[in-house]
This record gives structure tokens, C-alpha cells and sequence, in this order.
């Protein structure tokens, strides 16, 4: 004989639901969560299109993750999506004139190559006259169309009380998923019409983090999103985060840094009395 | 006014260039260079020029630049410049090309931001630690820098030994950002590290 349904409204029927799914939100938590340490995994094919959130915080900051930036390819990394805290209006500012100069960059390259391919063609009409200009390369992805600037509220104001903290860091929160789901589309409710547009109305492919507590706001928001594979971010490989300690932080990591340390998939340090910390701190010499 | 010095053909022109920070006024350090010891060694070096960012600490430069200036006088010496200048909020560029092409020296506040952005022109650096601020890692920045070779560590207490050294030390600085910066280790770029990520192993 089934007991009546009533009989499941009762204190142990609950403790053993809530322990089932303690059981299973920490297995779920073990296999989100990077392999320790970190082992480079060649892609079989290379995507055509990617979209890098790059999380930006006070000056300093700042200046090293563009510091870090400064060979950034632009023709792998097709659409860059700068999160800045309101009110950071120098973050935004710089975001903008490091796209301008990688924009100019790019047509500085373009001209040398013209004229290299120039007097290329000149030698070889002298020659055979066969032009021979094969174009593989992949197309280099700068100006308006292919980076954003996202604005998340402040996760603590200077001099807000600490009993506040944690509600204005979950808004924070809830307002970094519009950034990590997709950039805007270049006109309103359109559908993507080339692959790098639909690359930037997805998920990112990887999140790059210096520091900044919007930062660590952003790499939960992530993990959320892995956690419970939303639009496949954990089975599509999406969201993979990168930390990079402060140049600064000789042989002590940051606040920051120690909450992340054991939740990104890669954590970068840049003096060697912080390399292995935690068991996964990687260093390759300065970066910025 | 100061920054508008400029490097003429024929005049010898050796600029030393200070910049205290923009957050905290480091007055020691405004004080400790227009010291005779400092100023000495300054002209010792064949310094022409000493321009100071004093940010926020205007009062304290004019008081100790005319102090500064008397001594230069008494000395007999009426051809080394003293500048003040306020906070530039476009960056030093044109401070730092000055230094650079004049063959001078920086001499800078301990901050990461200093540091960062002075040794990209390849030119002298000697970092002063702020010994008043509490719990805060300059010291132990300056320190891991100075071994590496990147730049010298002064003591605002008396910075002539730090001045007189950075004559030599232009020969023998280590180039930063490093290309390979470790004798017996694999280095990477940012941009490589990016690229392992995500798998773009080529």
C-alpha cells in the first residue's frame, strides 16, 4: 500500500531532498571547475569568429591590462567586449583610444603590405608575368563594429558600509549577464548576418580578469552560466577565464586574486615567489 | 612653462624628471631633491635641468625651489634650472621624450603606474618607496625591480648615493618589457598565453 502523498511533507523527507542536491551541485561544482593545473588542449578547428570579455577597473588596473593587451590579434580575437564599473569613465575612455590605435596599427600593416606586394608584382611581371597573391590570411577585425563597451554597476562604493556589500555585488551580478551573454547587435534585433557578428551575440570564448572586483563579479557570473550550461557554455567550451595577478603583487596575492585562485582556468602571476600558489599559479615572466 | 624646455642642438641639456604620484603628495621626496646633498650630485652627474611634478604639493616646491635656488647662487652656479609642474592628466609623454633624448634620469614614487610607464622609454629609473604609507607593497615591488636589473632604489633620506649610481647603471639596465627574462626558463607573451587557451596551438 503507497503512503498518502501527505506523508512526503515531512522534515526528514526534506533533509534528504536538500542533501541530494548539496550531493549533486558540488559534483556538478568538481567538473566545472578547471583541472589542476593547467594543460594546454589543441582545437581541431580553429573558429572563425571569437568574442574576449575584457573586465576593467580603477586606473591602475587599468593600464596594466592594456599593458597586457598590446599584441592583441585582432584577426583571432574578432570582437572585444570592455566591462567597466559606472561611473569609470577613464576605464571607458581608454578602451576606446586602445581600439583606435589597434585600428591604425592595422593600417599601417595593410599599407606596407601593399607596397611590399607592389614591388613584389613589379619583379615578378619582369620575370614570368604570373602575379602570384595568394590571401589565406585571416582578416584582421578592428573599428566600431567589432568591440563594445559594457557598463555594470559598482560592486561597493568608496565609503559604503560593509553590511551593504553584498546586496549592491548581487546587482552587480544580475547586471553582468546581459555583457557575458552577447554583445548588442550592430542594428536593433537584427540577426547576425556574418560569422563575426553572430561570434559577438554569443557567449564569450574567453574572459580576461587583472584585479578589479567587478572582476570576480564577472567570473561568478560565468560560472553560474557553466554551472548550469546555459546556452551551452560548459559543453560549447565557452567562458574560459584567465586571471593575471597585479605586476604589483611581488609575494602576496591580491583579494582578488586568492578568491579566484582555485576557480578560473588559468591563473597567471607575474613574480616568481608566486609561482605554484595554490598549487595552479603559473608564471612566465612580466606580461605587462 | 617647464615643459616647454626644449633640447637645442649644441647646448648640452641633461634633464632629471621627478614625478611624486598623483593619489598622495610625496613631499619628502619634493624636499629630500632640493636638498644641497641632492643638488650637488645632480650637477656632479652634469645635470642641467630639474623638473619636479609636484601634484598637489604646489606650496611646498616653491618654498624649497627658492631655498634650492639661493644655494645654486651662493654656489655660483646660475646656469641649473629648477621646474615645477602640476599634475598632467594626458600622461608625461613629452617629460619622458625630454629625459630620453637629453640622456637624463627619472626619479619617481614607488607606484606600479610610474614604473610601468617610465621603463617603456628605456631611460634610468631610480624609485623612491613612500616609508610613510602603511601596508603597501612598493617596497617589495622596488625591491624585486631593482634585483632584476629594471631600475635603481633610492632612500628618501639621502639621495645622492642613487644619483651618482645611476651614471653607471644606464649601461647595464635590463631592457624592459624583458624578452626573456629568465636565464634558465621559457618565457611567454600575454598574447601566447591567450592563444594556449584557447587552444590555438599552432
Amino acid at each position: 500500500m503507497a503512503p498518502p502523498p501527505s506523508s512526503l511533507y515531512t522534515l526528514s523527507f526534506f533533509l534528504a531532498a536538500l542533501t541530494t542536491l548539496l550531493v549533486c551541485a558540488s559534483l556538478r561544482l568538481l567538473a566545472i571547475l578547471p583541472r589542476t593545473p593547467f594543460r594546454p588542449q589543441p582545437i581541431r578547428r580553429k573558429p572563425i569568429a571569437t568574442r574576449v570579455l575584457i573586465v576593467l577597473g580603477s586606473g591602475g588596473h587599468t593600464h596594466e591590462m592594456f599593458y597586457l593587451l598590446r599584441e592583441l590579434d585582432t584577426s583571432k580575437y574578432t570582437h572585444r567586449t570592455y566591462v567597466v564599473s559606472s561611473g569609470d569613465a577613464f576605464s571607458a575612455q581608454r578602451a576606446v583610444e586602445f581600439e583606435g590605435e589597434l585600428e591604425v596599427r592595422e593600417k599601417a600593416r595593410l599599407r606596407r603590405k601593399e607596397e611590399l606586394e607592389e614591388e613584389e608584382d613589379e619583379k615578378l611581371e619582369g620575370q614570368n608575368g604570373k602575379i602570384a597573391t595568394q590571401n589565406e590570411e585571416r582578416q584582421a577585425c578592428t573599428g566600431p563594429d567589432h568591440y563594445n563597451v559594457a557598463t555594470v554597476p559598482r560592486a561597493r562604493h568608496i565609503y559604503q558600509s560593509i553590511l551593504t556589500t553584498p546586496v549592491s555585488s548581487l546587482w552587480t551580478l544580475w547586471k553582468s549577464f546581459p555583457p557575458l551573454l552577447a554583445a548588442p547587435p550592430l542594428l536593433p534585433d537584427q540577426s547576425p548576418q556574418t560569422p563575426y557578428e553572430a561570434a559577438a551575440q554569443d557567449l564569450p570564448d574567453l574572459i580576461l580578469t587583472n584585479g578589479p572586483a567587478t572582476g570576480v563579479i564577472i567570473v561568478l557570473g560565468s560560472l553560474i552560466l557553466r554551472f548550469f550550461n546555459l546556452r551551452g557554455a560548459n559543453s560549447r567550451g565557452k567562458c574560459k577565464t584567465v586571471y593575471v595577478e597585479s605586476f604589483a603583487r611581488v609575494k602576496t596575492l591580491s583579494l582578488s586574486g586568492k578568491l579566484l585562485l582555485r576557480v578560473v582556468d588559468r591563473f597567471v602571476v607575474q613574480w616568481e615567489a608566486l609561482e605554484g600558489k595554490g598549487g595552479r599559479a603559473e608564471f612566465w615572466g612580466v606580461l605587462v | 612653462m617647464a615643459a616647454s624646455w626644449t633640447l637645442t642642438e649644441g647646448s648640452p641639456m641633461k634633464v632629471c624628471f621627478v614625478t611624486t604620484g598623483a593619489t598622495a603628495p610625496f613631499t619628502a621626496l619634493i624636499e629630500s631633491l632640493l636638498e644641497p646633498s641632492s643638488l650637488d650630485a645632480l650637477r656632479e652627474g652634469g645635470y642641467t635641468h630639474l623638473l619636479i611634478q609636484f601634484g598637489t604639493a604646489k606650496d611646498v616646491f616653491e618654498t624649497r625651489a627658492q631655498a634650492a635656488r639661493n644655494y645654486l647662487q651662493q654656489q655660483g652656479n646660475e646656469t641649473f634650472a629648477i621646474g615645477g609642474m602640476d599634475f598632467d592628466p594626458n600622461g608625461l609623454r613629452e617629460q619622458f621624450k625630454l629625459v630620453q633624448q637629453s640622456k637624463g634620469l627619472v626619479i619617481s614614487h614607488a607606484g606600479s603606474g610610474s614604473i610601468l610607464a617610465t621603463l617603456r622609454y628605456q631611460i634610468p629609473l631610480v624609485v623612491v618607496p613612500n616609508d610613510q604609507l602603511l601596508d603597501n607593497h612598493q617596497e617589495e615591488l622596488a625591491i624585486a625591480m631593482e634585483r632584476s636589473n629594471y631600475l635603481l632604489r633610492g632612500d628618501v633620506k639621502n639621495l645622492a648615493p642613487a644619483i651618482q649610481k645611476s651614471a653607471d647603471f644606464r649601461i647595464k639596465m635590463a631592457q624592459f618589457p624583458p624578452i626573456t627574462s629568465g636565464k634558465h626558463r621559457e618565457t611567454k607573451s600575454f598574447a601566447a598565453i591567450m592563444d594556449e587557451t584557447m587552444g590555438f596551438l599552432d
